[in-house]
């Protein structure tokens, strides 16, 4: 595949090594000249030292003959109209922009981006799938911030398996919104409620309640 | 009636377009990244400067777009422009939107994507072609 990369930084470095050692083609557009005299040492002459959101240096680099162009640079800005200007102007049929803000994920799907890659989302979502025990995770503030929407995740081991709503010591003025098992499903927190592993657990807790929180649902310290 | 107007980019354009819509009645809300830049402009009660960086959506939001009838992004910047005025059209619903784009490429790209936009080397060349009487 022909592959057009905006920005060398260190995603846009990275991903081109990895899409050259599977022997892609890949061209590198990178406007600061010392960044893309040091790519070009490691990479070979595959990087064009100009401004990648420019029509004239997209024709220049083969952007009509480009089957996917990927945007990486730390710049909304500049990821979004590269892509665009690629999409326009070129027809190139996938486009892929990392964005920094995530309001702009909907927004750049609206104007034709096919694919955003929120950097934050994605290490968050790390985060949420790879940490041991299981971070409290904030998913919003409520009522001027003096209760929060939190979830938090039961890891293996936790105290809390097996236990029934009352039996989990939750602290006073905490609420469970939701339980969603593993497999997606939400469960109904009624009577025959049963806390199982993995489980995500929605609450609604005060700020200063959450550790006590976290520690009766994972049973962390 | 007065309008509310976002104005992003504080630099000589955008220093007198906001004066010319506080003349003419407008409540107006000046946009940069460089506090500096607000020395083209004194502070009124129809004429409010904020810093802030207008390619963020929380940022945008801070600054009042929510309720502003029109936003004219002029940085010197086409990409900034272009991804302000898109998100004020798109996730804000800003009713009217004006946006520079210098690289007359681009710029056709964006007229044809449904933006208003202006082009002051295109505007220079009419002016020059112009004054030469040609």
């Amino acid at each position: 595949m022909f592959v057009i990369v905006v920005g060398c930084g260190k995603i846009g470095y990275h991903l081109s090594r990895a899409l050259l050692a599977s022997d892609h083609e890949v061209v590198i557009l990178e406007r600061d000249s010392r960044r893309a005299a040091r790519a070009t040492e490691d990479l070979g002459s595959i990087v064009i030292s100009s401004d990648g959101t420019e029509p004239t240096v997209l024709s220049e680099a083969g952007a009509a003959r480009c089957q996917l162009l990927i945007a990486t640079t730390g710049q909304d800005a500049t990821n979004l109209v590269a892509c665009q200007v690629g999409k326009h102007s070129f027809h190139v049929p996938q486009t892929i922009a990392v964005v920094t803000d995530q309001d702009h994920v909907e927004l750049f799907k609206r104007l034709g981006v096919d694919v955003t890659i929120s950097t934050t989302e994605l290490i968050l979502s790390h985060i949420k799938e790879e940490m041991p025990g299981g971070p409290l995770i904030h998913l919003l503030p409520i009522q001027g911030a003096s209760n929060g929407i939190v979830c938090v995740r039961v890891p293996a081991g936790s105290p809390a398996i097996g236990r029934s709503r009352a039996q989990l010591g939750l602290p006073v003025g905490t609420s469970l919104a939701a339980v969603v098992a593993k497999n997606g499903e939400i469960k109904s927190v009624g009577e025959n409620f049963q806390l199982e592993q993995d489980d995500e657990v929605v609450a609604i807790t005060p700020p200063d309640k959450e550790t006590l929180l976290w520690k009766a649902l994972t049973g962390g310290a | 009636m007065p309008r509310n107007v976002m104005i992003l980019g504080c630099g000589r354009v955008g220093a007198m377009v906001a004066k010319a819509l506080v003349a003419e009645g407008d409540d107006v809300i000046v946009v940069d990244l460089d506090a500096d830049n607000f020395r083209r402009l004194a502070e009124g009660p129809n004429l409010h400067m904020v810093v802030a960086d207008g390619t963020y959506n929380d940022e945008l939001r801070r600054c009042g777009i929510e309720g502003v009838d029109a936003f004219i992004s002029l940085t010197a910047q086409d990409t900034v422009n272009a991804l302000a005025a898109q998100a004020a059209q798109l996730s804000f619903g800003v009713a009217s939107v004006v946006c520079r784009i210098n690289d007359p490429i681009r710029r056709a790209m964006y007229d044809e994507l449904g933006l208003r936009t202006v082009s002051p080397p295109q505007v220079m060349t009419d002016l020059v072609l112009e004054a030469l009487g040609s």
